[in-house]
């Protein structure tokens, strides 16, 4: 989240797209509740009727897919009425603090002219040359820009132009939404665009699992780029989490692709550490921009001292040559695992709190892939159905070779440690229970783990033995979690003193710190996570002193786009931060700068983690263009409207044989999977409890009364439900809820299904993902759960 | 002033968090559930599930459909008909506010589920020697300073704990400050004389499974007539009893007196001499 949790009471109007929030994140609705008694509107977009949906203000249905085309449009709404009421808009934000003003290369060609394509596209190799989405650069390397925003190169007409084909009736034709909701979702949400009224959106996996979801996300920015929502109260982008501490595992680089800190994890052609440096830092020459990720060199050896110590020294690169790199171009992502391992390229897994044989996506595949592995590990409170995928219903445990080694895990209320929440507070917890039997924290088992490994290969050597044994890893038989919060903070390696902040890091191996954006989170005055004083003096809900986020306990970041150029803030009633004369009171600042015209001279610009220091309506570091285009999911019962390009030309595709599409000829029906708050995820925690289970108790299915009626199924009947990946029988629940989309001249039917269910637990049932694709995103790799095409019949 | 519920249905989620909680507070075991079309499970109060969820479509048009949860349990009645009629006084009604039930008085015989006009006491049917099962009000938790197990595990303040004078006043406030969202009525402000628990709501109460034309005084002042009256029944009952015993037994000791004078019996007929055959009379 830009913002947190608590802010979203301090909201005008709440915009829910691509999420149940109500249902999966029951706790955000006291938020939501307190902003709708002090007269906020809610609106929800969602393909169907929810827990969420039903608290509205206005309920907008909308096809699951669709997204970019009902943002899209309600962006185009924007770009029209800021033509005609530009008083109703921050067009100061607009011109200074979002690159609407810059000037893109004259050879850049959008989608409106090249039928859903975007300039620099290989149609072989399927990906897109960048060179003419750069920015214009003036002579001494800093992007031209047109204030006036009037030149047709310029970010604000490209953007115009993209979005003038987003008209309200190809948009409705698209998404299936009743004209006057969407005409309603429009004004409400725009009339946030006043410099003292703030909107803010969340969302969650509807808006991510699709196969463009993370330009879903960047139409979501657009948006509240151009209404000035970015830095403010009440405002920003927001994603709701969908596992307690998942904000701290991305944050700590549990991502492949991720060092901790959100820094580039190598690839093979950084040979040196200078090669990391030079290809992962950006530069800028504008003395207007902080670029903060200038620092990149402070913070990747920061954490090379943190994790080799005394083996990390300047002569030797600090040791840099022992990080594992990923081949140049390969994805190590979850749909690129899974093909691996169907391939039997992976001898063994370890699956730490993971239930792949249920959460997965194309179960027969994943389901298969596990079995050829040699040996699988399985870090869990139960057995799971991934441990217990070798004697699954339907196959012969014979056949299967895998060796399964069951290690049981201690429950989050069992051990102490942090879990960092959407809002990036980092929250430190304590003990409330012992472990059953023999289980364990997690910090124990794999510090134990590590430890042995350690040992093996500094007694019998093994490949590149030495980016183990250089590991300082002395975290002892009983580790405890305050000495690695206080590693991932980091010292000052000549005093032995934590530091407060990482305006303290150096990249001359002085430093060390485990998690840059974390530093300042445990210093000499204590574990800041571990604070609870629940007094908050901001008004706006900041709690300043409960807990600690990062970075260095900002609250709201981007907050310096909350004020003008003045440093006073655009909403004095509901201000964030404020400068006054001296310094900045409030939250803390986004970089302590003084304001662009107090001193220009070392003021900087707000958005300090771009290289230009400025927003980008338009962006360069997505493959799949620098704007979201409205395509169809992988598979769809509709041809695209707005151009010829069905599909995300950039997604990765495999082989035939393993990655089955459907035939909308065969598979008419459109099925959305989503999750309930009885259970959770792939269900082991949940179905094995008995005043759960007690709530739901088995799987289902939920239909249309339409598709009910042509399909001659009632409530409590079995169905089969069957895609190209496969098929199962599941109770089918008839309701209002759900509603066929009449688009045009097509009604599509859709069916929607919780994921929850599997083999093993005290409840069982079939499970949902054995129908879902495995095609995702075309830059995170998420896979399309969301929309996909199946077909239903009685059984 | 004694405690109560508020409990805003415009409020609630469904997240049943609340059900759990109570499961949770009294140990309460899991029902035995199956496939519902209707998210509602179990499908009503059980001995074993004293708060539920209900799970409530209400429209007329699909323009207007609205999806409400209903939190259903015992509605600690300010004067409750089941401790009325109990006649081992199991069911009481304490100062504090809960309607609480002591199991080692009761003696199973059900009379408080004929009498709740909100059907809510429930049996422990699979047992050899069966309770009822009802909310408590979390009796034991309030008397350690303690919410009920409900209102603290709610997450949007759907429901609300405190003194139900002030509830009352809140839920009245409610309406007011927003007379385009509620049903101009307070549930349980008035019904059988006033219940702890009220109730907001923004749909017609009798849309999401309230009993509607409920009377509005206190039921024991019915089943008070009626109950009031069993010494009076059994009194004139065993009264009658003993008067026809004594006839009865004045009976018996007349024929024995006549036995002993050898006077002719009246009509005696015995299992020793089979009946005369009419037939072979005539036949003789």
């Amino acid at each position: 989240m830009t913002n947190h949790w608590n802010d979203i009471a301090n909201s005008d109007c709440i915009l829910i797209i691509g999420s149940n929030a109500a249902a999966n994140h029951p706790m955000s609705f006291k938020y939501v509740e307190e902003a709708q008694a002090r007269g906020a509107k809610l609106i929800v977009v969602d393909p169907r009727h929810t827990r969420t949906a039903t608290h509205a203000d206005i309920y907008a249905p909308m096809r699951s897919g669709t997204d970019i085309a009902f943002v899209g449009g309600m962006i185009h709404y924007v770009l029209e009425d800021m033509q005609h009421h530009p008083e109703r808009y921050n067009l100061t934000y607009l011109r200074e603090y979002t690159n609407a003003s810059y000037l893109i290369n004259p050879d850049y060609r959008g989608p409106d002219v090249l039928d859903g394509l975007f300039s620099g596209f290989d149609p072989v190799k399927r990906t897109y040359d960048r060179t003419t989405w750069a920015y214009q650069l003036d002579d001494k390397g800093i992007p031209k820009r047109d204030p006036t925003l009037q030149d047709p190169n310029c970010v604000f007409q490209i953007l115009r132009r993209h979005f003038a084909r987003y008209t309200v009736n190809t948009v409705v034709k698209i998404t299936g939404t009743p004209r006057e909701r969407f005409d309603a979702v429009c004004e409400t949400f725009a009339a946030t665009g006043a410099p003292d009224k703030a909107g803010t959106i969340l969302y969650a996996m509807g808006a991510t699992q699709h196969t463009y979801g993370t330009q879903i996300i960047r139409a979501y920015g657009i948006l509240q780029l151009l209404l000035g929502n970015i830095g403010i109260a009440g405002g920003g982008i927001n994603a709701l989490r969908g596992e307690s501490n998942v904000q701290g595992s991305t944050d700590h680089g549990l991502l492949w692709g991720n060092l901790p800190g959100y820094l580039k994890a190598p690839i093979a052609s950084d040979v040196t550490l200078a090669d990391y440096i030079g290809r992962t830092t950006p530069k800028t020459n504008d003395p207007l921009s902080a670029n903060w990720w200038s620092n990149t060199p402070k913070y990747i050896v920061s954490l090379l001292k943190a994790w080799y110590g005394a083996a990390a020294r300047p002569e030797n690169d600090f040791a840099f040559a022992n990080l594992p790199k990923a081949s140049v171009g390969a994805n190590y992502s979850w749909l690129t695992l899974f093909n691996a391992l169907y391939d039997g390229a992976i001898r063994g897994l370890l699956c730490w709190g993971m239930n792949p044989a249920v959460g997965g996506p194309n179960l027969t595949l994943t389901r298969e892939a596990l079995d050829k592995l040699e040996w699988l590990v399985a870090v869990d409170l139960w057995e799971t159905e991934t441990a217990a995928h070798w004697k699954r219903p339907g196959v012969d445990p014979t056949k299967i070779q895998t060796e399964v080694f069951l290690l049981p895990a201690a429950a989050s209320f069992e051990k102490e440690g942090s879990i960092t929440n959407s809002g990036r507070w980092m929250q430190w917890r304590w003990k409330g229970a012992e472990p059953p039997g023999e289980a364990r924290d997690d910090l124990a088992i794999i510090a134990g783990l590590m430890r042995r490994l350690k040992e093996l290969y500094a007694n019998e050597g093994g490949p590149h033995a030495q980016a183990i044994t250089d590991l300082t890893w002395d975290y002892g038989e009983h580790p405890d979690p305050n000495q690695v919060a206080r590693e991932i903070n980091g010292y000052d390696l000549t005093t032995g003193k934590l530091l407060t902040g990482f305006a303290n890091l150096k990249d001359d191996g002085t430093t060390s710190s485990g998690c840059w954006i974390y530093c300042g989170s445990f210093t000499e005055a204590g574990n800041q996570a571990a604070r609870r004083d629940d007094k908050d003096t901001s008004g706006i809900g900041l709690y300043s002193n409960w807990a600690w986020s990062w970075p260095m306990n900002r609250r709201i970041i981007y907050n310096r786009a909350s004020v003008d150029l003045n440093g006073q803030p655009w909403d004095p009633k509901r201000a964030v931060i404020r400068w006054n004369g001296e310094k900045w009171v409030g939250d803390v600042p986004d970089g302590g700068y003084p304001p662009l015209a107090v001193d220009p001279s070392k003021a900087k610009l707000p958005f300090i983690m771009t290289a230009e220091g400025r927003a980008r309506l338009f962006g360069q570091g997505l493959v799949d263009g620098p704007l979201p285009e409205h395509y169809e999911p992988w598979e769809s019962p509709v041809a695209n409207v707005l151009s010829s390009q069905q599909n995300n030309p950039t997604i990765a595709l495999w082989a035939k044989e393993i990655q089955q599409r459907g035939d909308p000829g065969r598979y008419p029906i459109i099925a959305t999977t989503y999750r309930l708050s009885e259970h959770w995820q792939a269900g082991q925690m949940t179905r094995n409890l008995p005043w759960l289970v007690e709530l739901f108790p088995q799987m289902f299915v939920e239909i249309s009364e339409e598709l009910a009626k042509e399909k001659g199924l009632r409530s409590g009947d079995k169905a089969i439900i069957e895609t190209a990946r496969g098929a199962i029988e599941v109770q089918v629940v008839v309701t209002r809820r759900l509603e066929p989309f009449y688009l045009g001249n097509r009604t599509v039917h859709q069916i929607a299904m919780p994921w929850h269910w599997g083999y093993t637990g005290l409840s069982v049932g079939q499970s949902a993902n054995v129908l879902a694709p495995n095609v995702g995103d075309a830059n995170t790799l998420i896979p399309e759960y969301k929309a996909f095409l199946c077909d239903i019949r009685r059984a | 002033m004694s405690y109560g519920f508020l409990i805003d249905t415009t409020k609630c989620i469904g997240c049943r968090g609340c059900q759990v909680a109570c499961k949770q507070a009294h140990d309460l075991p899991a029902d035995r559930t199956g496939f519902r079309p209707i998210r509602t499970n179990p499908p009503d109060l059980t001995a074993r599930t004293w708060s539920l969820i209900e799970f409530h479509e209400v429209t007329k048009t699909r323009e207007r459909l609205v999806w409400r949860f209903v939190k259903r349990q015992c509605m600690h009645c300010l004067e409750p008909a089941c401790a009325s009629v109990c006649p081992v006084a199991a069911l009481r009604k304490t100062a504090e506010g809960p309607v609480i039930y002591d199991a080692k008085r009761c003696i199973g015989c059900r009379y408080c589920m004929t009498a709740c006009p909100f059907n809510v006491p429930r049996y422990q049917w699979d047992s050899a020697t069966p309770l009822i099962g009802k909310c408590t009000m979390c009796a034991e938790r309030l008397a350690e300073g303690e919410q009920p197990a409900c209102a603290k595990a709610c997450l949007t303040g759907a429901i609300k704990f405190g003194q139900r004078e002030e509830l009352l006043a809140e839920a009245h406030q409610r309406i007011a400050a927003r007379p385009d969202r509620y049903v101009d009525h307070v549930y349980g402000e008035h019904e059988v004389g006033g219940t702890a628990v009220l109730y907001l709501s923004d749909v017609p109460f009798a849309a999401i499974g309230f009993p509607a034309a409920l009377p509005l005084y206190p039921l024991p002042t019915k089943t008070w007539a009626v109950m009031s009256l069993v010494p009076a029944v059994a009194g004139g009952t065993a009264g009658l009893m003993t008067f026809a015993y004594l006839i009865t037994r004045r009976q018996r000791g007349l024929e024995r007196q006549r036995a002993a004078r050898q006077e002719p019996a009246p009509v005696a007929v015995t299992t020793d001499d089979p009946p005369a055959d009419p037939l072979e009379e005539v036949q003789g």
